[in-house]
């Protein structure tokens, strides 16, 4: 049976899995958090903590709020910055076999391309995963994903400082998501991840104020997930790159969805806060689904539920 | 820190709205310390999508069990309190750093306010195996909200504080505390930010060190998931990780807004 996947074909480094389940940022720390309860180098890849130039400090508490079926956080891309990054989590991924893909923010798109530079060429760095969900305070805070024409001069940017491959992550906070992937592809990004959080409020009605400290926060888990199928479904009939689906996927069949959607590859991200197996859990699932199926190779699924 | 199916013993509701559970849990009742916590996964399926966190209440002798206690407030602690004994629960722990007494510490000042009780019996059972002289300051709304005493050691000296004064002093459990500052060597409180923000004013304590257990909103528990970052003294610190024990004077109060 074979699950393997390249991700970025177009590139002279690659990006290669040996299967398509991979643990979104955030929702799994640097990875070594969890590598003591189980072997997660069985999985396809791991995506780190977003990561900016300097180390963040995040939001005022509250940051979660849990809602039906789902969870709205403001953490505010609290991180360690890339310098502590490079010093002390790229020489543990180093010794790991799957690769580590570093997501990073930036609020300019120097910020971005600065990021990029930094990380190129770093051992136990597989590639980057470019946050573009977070808010250009150069054009009065709007996300980068929210329109084509930021969106593909992040990704040039980014593309321009670094041989490493790129992802760009999609933010669903936006009127057409097919003709920002679009926008993406045309800048040379080699793969395409969505969805990132969809902007939600949650309110304290007891306190008659919202319940989160910074007001806004972004929704994910299970609540999401048609809304991210919906998306990777149109911008698969968009673009040619790889996709990798993300969005509310708890269970192999979640997964499956999204691969069938076209999806090449998955990410499973507040799911693992509740379920730290749960990527592991995934992988299996699919591993038995194929064996059942009769499936030889994960590619006759990819793209399966399209026309 | 393990991940383990545990097995529901007991399950009574102690007070009203407070149910004490017994788990049996050999892989975390047998490295768990006083102060630490687990991550319980509530519910089935997909609805819940964060654990609870609960400290550990007590470990039997045998290390075999350990209890929760906690108070009925939402629908993750509603589903644990219909859990029935056989039933199994997803735990992770135990978690955090826990309580610490300081070597020549012999007189103990713990304060609970509320469900604070909690985590402060497994201490004391932990203090008076090692010989050192626990007071147990409990302040509860009114008398039936209060921790039975027979389910204490016998050797804790117990003092009682409601708001209403249907049982022991009335008032609030802050008001006792001025009287016994001066025989403890170290103070373990746990309580609502109300009661650690009145324990700060209270000037005298400035002398004797106070070691408290925060309560936020957690996601991971693991330190993963950065949801429960406060701002100390010493910087930023993740309550699941960092915590939930802090000392009482690194807790930058003002930034805190809980």
């Amino acid at each position: 049976m074979n699950l393997s996947i390249q991700l970025a074909p177009k590139n002279k480094q690659g990006l290669s899995l040996t299967n398509p389940v991979m643990t979104a940022s955030g929702t799994f720390g640097y990875g070594t958090e969890y590598s003591h309860m189980f072997d997660i180098q069985k999985l396809g890849a791991m995506v780190c903590k977003g990561t900016s130039l300097e180390p963040r400090e995040g939001n005022p508490q509250p940051r979660l709020a849990e809602t039906a079926c789902g969870l709205l956080n403001s953490i505010g891309l609290q991180n360690i910055g890339v310098e502590a990054l490079i010093k002390e989590k790229a020489p543990i991924w180093a010794g790991w076999r799957l690769p580590v893909i570093v997501n990073i923010v930036g609020e300019t798109i120097d910020d971005y391309a600065r990021l990029a530079g930094e990380l190129d060429g770093v051992a136990g760095i597989g590639g980057i995963e470019v946050n573009i969900g977070c808010p250009n305070i150069k054009a009065g805070g709007a996300e980068f994903g929210a329109k084509p024409g930021s969106a593909a001069e992040v990704t040039a940017a980014v593309k321009a400082a670094t041989s490493l491959p790129v992802l760009v992550k999609l933010t669903p906070n936006t009127s057409d998501i097919a003709e920002v992937a679009m926008a993406v592809a045309e800048a040379k990004a080699d793969a395409i991840s969505l969805i990132n959080t969809l902007k939600g409020i949650a309110i304290d009605i007891a306190r008659r104020r919202p319940l989160l400290g910074s007001i806004t926060g972004g929704l994910s888990g299970p609540a999401i997930k048609p809304v991210a199928l919906y998306m990777v479904y149109e911008v698969a009939g968009a673009v040619e790159l790889p996709i990798i689906g993300c969005g509310g996927i708890a269970t192999a069949s979640d997964a499956l969805e999204f691969i069938m959607a076209g999806a090449s590859a998955i990410q499973v991200g507040t799911a693992n806060l509740t379920n730290p197996r749960a990527p592991l859990d995934v992988l299996e699932g699919i591993e038995q689904f194929m064996g059942k199926e009769g499936i030889e190779d994960i590619a006759e699924l990819i793209g399966a539920a399209r026309g | 820190m393990r991940q383990e199916i545990a097995s529901v013993t007991a399950n009574t509701e102690l007070m009203p709205q407070v149910h004490l559970m017994w788990l049996e849990s050999p892989q975390i009742a047998s490295i768990a310390q006083p102060g630490h916590f687990v991550m319980v996964r509530c519910g089935e399926g997909l609805e819940y999508q964060l654990r609870r966190p609960f400290s550990i209440h007590q470990v039997d002798k045998t290390k075999v069990k350990l209890a929760l206690l906690f108070t009925v407030v939402g629908k993750g602690t509603h589903w644990l309190s219909q859990c029935r004994v056989g039933d199994n629960i997803d735990l992770l722990g135990p978690l955090g750093n826990g309580y610490s007494i300081h070597p020549g510490s012999q007189n103990l000042l713990l304060v609970a306010g509320g469900i604070g009780i909690a985590p402060l019996v497994f201490l004391a059972q932990q203090a008076l195996s090692q010989g050192q002289s626990v007071t147990l300051l409990l302040g509860t709304s009114t008398a039936t909200q209060l921790y039975p005493e027979h389910l204490l050691p016998s050797e804790v000296k117990l003092i009682i504080a409601t708001e209403d004064g249907t049982a022991g002093k009335k008032g609030l459990i802050t008001d006792l505390l001025p009287d016994f500052t001066g025989w403890a060597d170290q103070i373990f409180a746990c309580g609502p930010t109300s009661m650690y923000q009145t324990i700060v004013a209270q000037n005298q304590q400035k002398s004797k060190p106070v070691q408290i257990s925060l309560e936020v909103r957690m996601g991971c528990g693991l330190g993963v998931c950065y949801g429960c970052t406060v701002k100390t003294k010493s910087g930023l610190r993740q309550v699941c990780k960092d915590g939930p024990i802090f000392d009482l004077g690194d807790i930058l109060w003002g930034e805190l807004d809980l």
